[in-house]
């Protein structure tokens, strides 16, 4: 095609974008300097010292820099998604977890609530927001000498489990609707990691050094135990969620239970594996044996 | 150095051969220009920096206060059948197009918007129905106060464009509908007051724009702090082979199409060009961020046919 072919010899050059970024002689509003200088952000601030006397343009880009070094530092998109998911979780409990908690959350920090189109997965960067929170929530109450000393092991798991369940309870009434957007295909990932983090945390403050069981397996018991006491808690009226911690203890107990029981079945499993190794090793060394006398033999012969 | 010279050696070629096979002329075109500019180069220079700067009207090179007019003209002559050229040259996907960028958008009660170049209404009513839509308001108890206080701005330079969206409206029984505010208005220079919009969108007309660099400078001024920028645009495709089917479905079968059905060969023989003049994806994207956007993004649909620019002001 000629036309392809002409394009591809014309080049960059082909593109009138450059020109129009030649510096203009006047500048028209004063929006125009900003959207030179952004592009030179990065750059030091060394260059300011410029003769104040210069040429228009870059008289006008140095302004708009200083005017922009002037303002508050530039606030990251991430660290303005945390501010308005934060004040968007005092929303929860009235409008659920929902685009219009997050709506409230941004009025509330002074942001146009249109933020919360850019959130990727909308309701699930709130819910996300505050499995990651509670989790730090976690670590930093263990930092700041949580007694954890004189308690057994299972013990240590069940309390650790339940600051980190009490931490949902002001939002007991919506937290279904949070289950469901985790467990959404989509969202599922990354709950799955985060809740993999809960736990290994858990297990890493218990301090369980024995390197007696497989981490995935334990990993894999006490998150059943931490759902499986999460989704109890959702029908649990009884005061103060007496229930949810009697049953949490006795998950935690059952599950230190089948680790015992679980280490049993290995060692069983060995011996199992030993012996019948060694009969099939028995019967192997019986096989090669008439194998090769009758291999002797039928070279004998 | 070529940059400043094509100025006033376009001009020259601005009148070349429409006839024969358009693709050979095309080529010849830009290959005459190429050539030209070398020639003129050191003659030129000076002269064009005195003057206005070229642009491109599709192919051509224009003068810059040209291509407005030309820009102005092609779609006064194409308002009537704008829509329905659109249905038949996309497929209808361009409707498609539309609902992925108000869904992108996430609209709210309440919301301040404002549509650029969005003269028909189209995305106006997508957003609008996306706001008052019964399912929505039954779902998230929309207070029926902020629903009033939402209102969708149409901007759009040319009143023929702007005419048939308020008579869509009227035919959709919003013709007296306060939500919805039709302003005619240059794109380089709205009416609008700074940080005044929540979002900002722009369907199939930056491209017509003659400095697309102060169309954003304008976006970024009207936005509030998080407001939302979002542009849709016919953009580049670089998959092999689609490539050169879609290259001439572009220059062969869709300039027939404007002459069939809009009766205008002229104008959609400026619109496949024009798409080709537009920066490419990586390139509007830096374009955006230039203009002090942040977390710029850009998807594209069918492979780059068309695609949406994203972005923040924070």
């Amino acid at each position: 095609m000629y036309r392809t072919a002409a394009r591809r010899l014309l080049g960059a050059g082909f593109t009138t974008s450059r020109l129009l970024r030649l510096p203009k002689p006047r500048p028209t509003t004063t929006i125009i300097p900003y959207s030179y200088c952004t592009s030179s952000m990065e750059s030091p601030i060394g260059n300011q010292s410029v003769n104040p006397n210069q040429s228009d343009p870059t008289a006008a880009r140095e302004e708009g820099h200083r005017r922009d070094e002037s303002r508050k530092p530039r606030a990251e998109f991430q660290e303005e998604q945390a501010r308005v998911l934060a004040a968007s979780l005092r929303h929860v409990p009235r409008l659920g977890w929902t685009e219009e908690a997050m709506i409230a959350g941004s009025r509330e920090v002074g942001v146009s609530p249109s933020i919360v189109g850019s959130f990727s997965r909308k309701e699930a960067a709130l819910v996300e927001y505050f499995m990651d929170e509670c989790l730090q929530l976690l670590i930093d109450r263990v930092d700041s000498g949580l007694d954890l000393q004189n308690l057994i092991p299972s013990e240590r798991v069940s309390k650790l489990v339940r600051i980190r369940l009490e931490m949902q309870i002001p939002y007991m009434s919506k937290w279904p609707q949070a289950l469901s957007i985790q467990a959404h295909p989509v969202n599922v990932p990354t709950s799955f990691k985060q809740r993999a983090m809960l736990v290994d945390e858990i297990w890493h403050t218990v301090g369980d050094g024995a390197s007696d069981l497989d981490w995935y397996v334990k990993r894999t018991v006490l998150g059943g135990v931490y759902s499986a006491t999460e989704i109890y808690m959702l029908t649990d009226d009884s005061p103060e969620y007496r229930d949810t911690w009697a049953f949490l203890d006795d998950r935690v107990k059952d599950a230190f239970d089948l680790k015992k029981s679980i280490q049993e079945a290995k060692y069983f499993a060995q011996d199992i594996g030993a012996g019948v190794g060694k009969s099939f090793q028995g019967l192997m060394n019986g096989v090669m044996q008439t194998m090769s006398t009758r291999g002797g033999r039928s070279s004998a012969f | 150095m070529h940059l400043t010279s094509r100025a006033d050696s376009s001009l020259s070629l601005v009148s070349s051969s429409q006839g024969t096979n358009f693709t050979e002329a095309m080529a010849l075109r830009s290959i005459s220009r190429r050539f030209g500019s070398r020639v003129l180069s050191y003659r030129s220079s000076s002269v064009a920096s005195l003057h206005s700067h070229a642009t491109s009207f599709g192919f051509q090179q224009v003068k810059e206060e040209e291509k407005s007019k030309l820009v102005g003209n092609v779609f006064t002559n194409v308002a009537s059948s704008y829509d329905i050229m659109n249905d038949v040259m996309s497929g209808g996907l361009h409707r498609l197009w539309k609902e992925r960028l108000v869904g992108k958008l996430s609209p709210f009660a309440g919301m301040k918007h404002l549509d650029v170049a969005g003269g028909t209404g189209d995305v106006a009513f997508r957003i609008f129905d996306a706001v008052n839509s019964v399912k929505r308001r039954a779902l998230r108890k929309v207070d029926e106060a902020s629903l009033e206080e939402t209102q969708i701005y149409v901007c759009d330079i040319n009143p023929n464009m702007l005419n048939v969206g308020k008579q869509r409206a009227a035919e959709r029984g919003l013709g007296d509908n306060k939500s919805l505010v039709w302003v005619e208005g240059d794109a380089e220079a709205l009416s609008f007051d700074d940080n005044s919009m929540d979002g900002y969108t722009i369907a199939f007309g930056i491209r017509n724009v003659t400095h697309i660099e102060k169309a954003l400078a304008e976006a970024y001024r009207v936005l509030k702090r998080g407001g939302r920028f979002l542009c849709l645009e016919l953009s580049h495709v670089d998959i092999p082979v689609f490539k050169d089917v879609y290259d001439l479905y572009s220059f062969k079968v869709i300039p027939n199409l404007g002459e069939l059905i809009a009766g205008d060969r002229e104008s959609y023989q400026y619109l496949v060009e024009s798409v080709r003049r537009f920066p490419p994806q990586e390139k509007f994207a830096t374009m955006i961020a230039d203009a002090g956007f942040e977390k710029v993004e850009y998807e594209n649909l069918v492979g780059g046919v068309v695609a949406i620019h994203s972005a923040i002001k924070l």
